[in-house]
C-alpha cells in the first residue's frame, strides 16, 4: 500500500516555535484550534499519550480515573508537556473537569492552566454561551501573547481551519480510494492534532490526489470509541482481515466540524463545534447517536461497528446498549471491546476482533 | 387527567395511607425504644424525629406510587432546581433519593444486576444502575414508581446525570429539560450565570406545557420561600453538630436529610426539620451526644456508604468517635442564603451554579478546613467514591494537604456509596484500625 510522510510532532513544535509561534497543550475533546492561531500559537493535543510511565499521575488519581486522565497527568508531571507555553483543559467529562481542576489548584504547572466549559445542548442559548467561554479564552491568550487580533484576523483563521477540515471530511469520503492500509490512514487523520492547517492541507491534497477507485481490502468496519490507541490496534485489524472505513472517535469522525455560516467569528467558532456530529460529551441524544452511526456504516459499507472503549469512560458506557440494540435492528453487528491505552494491545483484545471479523465474514 | 387515578389516589393516599402511616407514627413516638440491634451502650437512641422521617418519605412514594394520570410526574436529579416544577403542581422524584434508600434496604445488587444484565458496565454510577435497573425490572423496594412525563436534568452535580437521564428519555419517551450549569473552577463568571438563567427561563414554558397549566409568580415565590425556610433550618441542625457532645451525627443526618432532598419547596419539609431542630435542641439542654463517650470528633467527606451507615457509627462510637460533620450534608444547606424571593429566577441561577460538586478542588478543601475548625475536628474520613469521579477527584491531595498543611488526620477511604460489591471490609477495618490508632496518638 502506498504511504505517505508525515511531519513529527516534535519537529512540527520546533519549527513552529523556531518562527516565532507559542505552543499550547490541548487535552480531549473540543475547542476551536483557529482562535489559538490567530494568537499564533499552535494547538498541539494530548490524548493520553499511551506510552507513559502512568504511575506520576497515579499521586493525584484514583485508580477508577480513566487512562487518559492519568496518562495526560504523568506526561505532564514527568516535564513531557514543558515545550507548551499555555495548557487548555476542556470540560469534555467529569475526570476532564477534575484533572482541570487539580492542575489550577494543587499541581501548579509553570505554564498557565485555562479550562473550557462546553455546553451539552444545541440551543440558541448554548451558542451563545460558548461563544462567551471563547471570548474568555481569546483574552487569556492576549494576555499571554500580548495580541489582540481583529474580527478578519480571527475569520481568516476561521476560514483556514474551516478548509482543512474540509479537505479531513473528503480523507473520509475517499478513504477507500487512497491506497492507504489502516495504521497510515488514520496517522494522516491524527495528524490534524498538531499539525498547522495549512501543513495538513497539502498534506491531505497531497493524498487525495493518488486518489483512484478501489475496492476495501478486508471486511468493512466501523469504529467508534474515544480513541484508537494503542494504534498498533489498527494494524492488527488489517491483519485479521479487517478495513476500517470510517469511525466514530471522538479524536476523529466527530470532529467533522462543518463550516459556519456566523459572521461574527466567536459565535462561527461555537457554531462549528455545536453542528459537529453528535458525541455524547456534547449531550446529543442516544437516538441522534444510533442515527448517525447507522447513517455511516450505510455509507460507507460497513459490515460491523467495533466499540473500542476506554475503561472507566461514563460517556460511552452509558450509551452502547441502547446503540448496539439500535444496530442489531439495523442489521449491524457490534462488538464491546475495553482497553486501557495504560496497557500494551493485549492478545484477549486481537482475539476478541479476530472472532467479531469472522462472524462478520 | 383521569377520575379513576384522582379517585384511587384520594383513597389510598388522602383517606387510608395518610392516617395508616399517622397513626404508625403516633404509636412508634409513644413506644420507648426497644431493640436488641441498636448500640445503646455506646450511641444514644435514635432521634425521635425519625417516626416523622418514615411517615413523610412513606407517604411521598405513597404519592408516587398513585400519581399518574392525575398529577404530572417529574424525576429529577438531585441537584435540580426544583422550585418551578413543585409551584407547577408537579409530583417530583428524585432518582438518587430512590438509590440511596435502595443502598439502605440492601436491594442495590440484585436491582443494579438487571442494569448489567441489559448491557451497563458496573463501571457507571451505582445510583444510576440501579435506577436503570428498576427501570428495567420494575423492581424497588418501595412497592411502584412513578413513570415520568417529565425529565430534569441539571449538571450541577456531575455530568453522568445527563449520560443517565439521556437513557431514561430514551426509554419513557419523554421530554428531558437540560440546565447545564458550567463548572465553577474559582468564580463564576457572568457569562455562566446568565446562560443557568436563560436556561432556566426556557424550562418553563416545556414545564407548563407538560403540567397543563400557567406558572403563577405568586406560587414561585412561596415555594422559593419554602425552599429557602428549610434549607436554613437544615444549615441550622447541622450547625448544632459544633456542641460538645454533639446531639446529632452524620449517619443521623444521612437518613434524616431525605426531604431536603426530595421535598424542598414544601410546608411538611419546613415543619419537619423546625420539630427536629427543636429535639437537638433537647438534647443539648440534657447533654446527650449522639455517640455517648464523645472523645474525638471527625469530618465525612463525599456520599455515605449508604449499607454500611451502621457498621461505621458502631465502629467509631464504640471507640468514643463522633462524625459530627459532613461536606455532603452541608451541601444541602449552605447555599440557602443565595436564594432570593424576589428574584426568583436570578438568585435559582446563583444557587443552583455553586453546589460544592460544582467547584473546584480547593473549594471543596476550603470547605473541609472551615468545618475543622468551627466543629472542632481532630481529622477527617474522605470517601473515596468510585461512583461519584466529580467528588472524589482532588481527594487524594486534598488529604495530603489536610495532614501536611493542617496537622489534622485524614483517611481516604475507597468503597462505592451504593454498590456493596465495591467495599473490601477487611481492608475498610484495618484502614479505620490504622487511622483511629493515629487519631489517639
Amino acid at each position: 500500500m502506498d504511504s505517505i510522510e508525515i511531519p513529527k510532532r516534535i519537529e512540527t513544535i520546533n519549527s513552529f516555535k523556531a518562527q516565532g509561534g507559542k505552543v499550547a497543550a490541548v487535552l480531549p475533546i473540543h475547542y476551536s484550534r483557529a482562535l489559538f492561531r490567530a494568537f499564533d500559537i499552535l494547538p498541539v493535543e494530548v490524548w493520553g499519550p499511551p506510552e507513559v510511565e502512568a504511575s506520576y499521575g497515579g499521586v493525584h488519581l484514583q485508580a477508577y480515573v480513566c487512562s487518559i486522565v492519568h496518562n495526560a497527568l504523568s506526561f505532564l508531571k514527568k516535564g513531557g508537556l514543558e515545550i507548551a507555553d499555555f495548557i487548555l483543559v476542556p470540560h469534555a467529562c467529569d475526570s476532564l473537569q477534575g484533572l482541570g481542576s487539580i492542575l489550577l489548584d494543587f499541581v501548579k504547572p509553570t505554564q498557565t492552566v485555562a479550562p473550557l466549559y462546553l455546553p451539552r445542548g444545541k440551543r440558541t442559548e448554548d451558542k451563545q454561551f460558548l461563544a462567551d467561554e471563547f471570548r474568555a479564552l481569546a483574552r487569556q491568550l492576549s494576555n499571554l501573547t500580548g495580541k489582540e487580533p481583529g474580527d478578519d484576523k480571527l475569520l481568516e483563521c476561521i476560514e483556514r481551519e474551516e478548509q482543512a477540515d474540509l479537505l479531513l471530511a473528503d480523507l473520509y469520503r475517499n478513504r477507500t480510494g487512497l491506497g492507504l492500509d489502516n495504521l497510515s490512514f488514520y496517522r494522516l487523520i491524527r495528524s490534524r492534532e498538531y499539525l498547522p492547517a495549512e501543513q495538513f492541507t497539502e498534506l491531505a491534497q497531497t493524498a487525495l490526489e493518488k486518489h483512484s477507485a478501489r475496492n476495501p481490502n478486508g471486511i468493512p468496519i466501523l469504529l467508534s470509541g474515544i480513541v484508537p490507541e494503542r494504534m498498533e490496534v489498527l494494524k492488527a485489524i488489517e491483519e485479521l482481515g479487517g478495513f476500517v472505513v470510517a469511525d466514530d472517535f471522538a479524536c476523529c469522525g466527530r470532529r467533522l466540524y462543518p463550516k459556519g455560516n456566523e459572521r461574527d467569528p466567536f459565535l462561527r467558532m461555537a457554531e462549528r463545534i455545536i453542528n459537529a456530529p453528535p458525541d455524547p460529551t456534547r449531550g446529543n441524544s442516544i437516538d441522534e447517536r444510533a442515527e448517525f452511526l447507522i447513517n455511516l456504516a450505510q455509507t460507507y459499507g460497513a459490515k460491523g461497528v467495533i466499540f473500542y472503549e476506554l475503561k472507566f469512560c461514563e460517556p460511552e458506557l452509558f450509551d452502547l446498549p441502547n446503540l448496539r440494540n439500535s444496530l442489531k435492528q439495523a442489521g449491524l453487528n457490534s462488538v464491546h471491546i475495553e482497553v486501557d491505552i495504560k496497557d500494551p494491545l493485549s492478545n484477549q483484545v486481537i482475539t476478541r476482533i479476530g472472532a467479531f471479523l469472522e462472524i462478520l465474514e | 387527567m383521569s377520575i379513576r387515578a384522582k379517585a384511587e389516589s384520594l383513597w389510598n393516599v388522602d383517606i387510608l395511607g395518610k392516617n395508616v402511616l399517622a397513626f404508625q407514627r403516633w404509636q412508634a413516638e409513644r413506644r420507648p425504644f426497644k431493640s436488641s440491634k441498636w448500640r445503646t451502650d455506646i450511641l444514644a437512641e435514635p432521634l425521635r424525629i425519625g417516626a416523622r422521617t418514615k411517615e413523610l418519605i412513606g407517604l411521598h412514594y405513597l404519592e408516587g406510587r398513585y400519581a399518574n394520570g392525575h398529577r404530572p410526574v417529574a424525576w429529577v436529579t438531585s441537584g435540580g432546581p426544583v422550585e418551578i416544577l413543585q409551584a407547577l403542581g408537579y409530583y417530583v422524584l428524585y432518582p438518587e433519593n430512590h438509590g440511596a434508600l435502595c443502598g439502605t434496604r440492601r436491594a442495590v445488587v440484585d436491582i443494579s444486576t438487571e442494569a448489567e444484565n441489559a448491557g451497563y458496565s458496573r463501571d457507571i454510577c451505582s445510583y444510576a444502575r440501579t435506577d436503570i435497573g428498576s427501570m428495567l425490572s420494575g423492581k424497588t423496594p418501595v412497592g411502584k414508581l412513578p413513570k415520568p412525563d417529565l425529565l430534569l436534568a441539571c449538571t450541577n452535580i456531575c455530568q453522568t446525570v445527563l449520560s443517565w437521564y439521556r437513557v431514561l428519555a430514551k426509554h419513557f419517551n419523554v421530554p428531558l429539560i437540560l440546565i447545564d450549569t458550567p463548572f465553577v473552577y474559582k468564580e463564576a463568571p457572568q457569562h455562566a450565570l446568565d446562560y443557568v438563567q436563560k436556561q432556566l427561563e426556557d424550562s418553563i414554558p416545556t414545564s407548563e406545557k407538560v403540567a397543563g397549566k400557567k406558572l403563577e409568580y405568586k406560587k414561585l415565590q412561596q415555594t422559593l420561600q419554602l425552599s429557602k425556610d428549610a434549607t436554613e433550618l437544615w444549615l441550622e441542625i447541622m450547625g448544632r453538630g459544633k456542641h460538645r457532645p454533639s446531639p446529632i451525627s452524620v449517619f443521623d443526618q444521612f437518613i434524616h436529610m431525605a426531604p431536603i432532598v426530595e421535598m424542598r419547596g414544601e410546608r411538611v419539609t419546613v415543619d419537619f426539620y423546625a420539630r427536629m431542630l427543636k429535639e437537638l435542641d433537647e438534647r443539648i439542654e440534657k447533654g446527650i451526644g449522639a455517640v455517648k463517650n464523645e472523645r474525638k470528633r471527625l469530618l465525612w467527606d463525599n456520599l455515605p456508604i449508604w449499607y454500611r451507615l451502621r457498621y461505621f457509627a458502631e465502629y467509631l462510637g464504640e471507640r468514643g468517635i463522633s462524625v459530627v460533620a459532613s461536606t455532603y450534608t452541608n451541601a444541602w444547606g449552605e447555599l440557602a442564603p443565595l436564594i432570593d424571593v424576589n428574584k426568583p429566577l436570578e438568585s435559582m441561577a446563583k444557587t443552583y451554579i455553586y453546589p460544592i460538586l460544582n467547584r473546584g478542588t480547593q473549594y471543596k478543601l476550603d470547605t473541609m478546613r472551615r468545618m475543622i475548625d468551627e466543629f472542632h475536628l481532630d481529622g477527617a474520613i474522605l470517601h473515596s467514591d468510585r461512583s461519584c469521579k466529580p467528588y472524589s477527584i482532588g481527594q487524594v491531595d486534598q488529604r495530603n494537604r489536610l495532614i501536611k498543611e493542617y496537622g489534622v488526620q485524614a483517611l481516604l477511604l475507597e468503597a462505592d456509596h451504593d454498590d456493596p460489591r465495591a467495599f473490601a471490609e477487611e481492608q475498610v477495618a484495618a484502614r479505620l484500625a490504622a487511622f483511629v490508632e493515629m487519631l489517639e496518638d
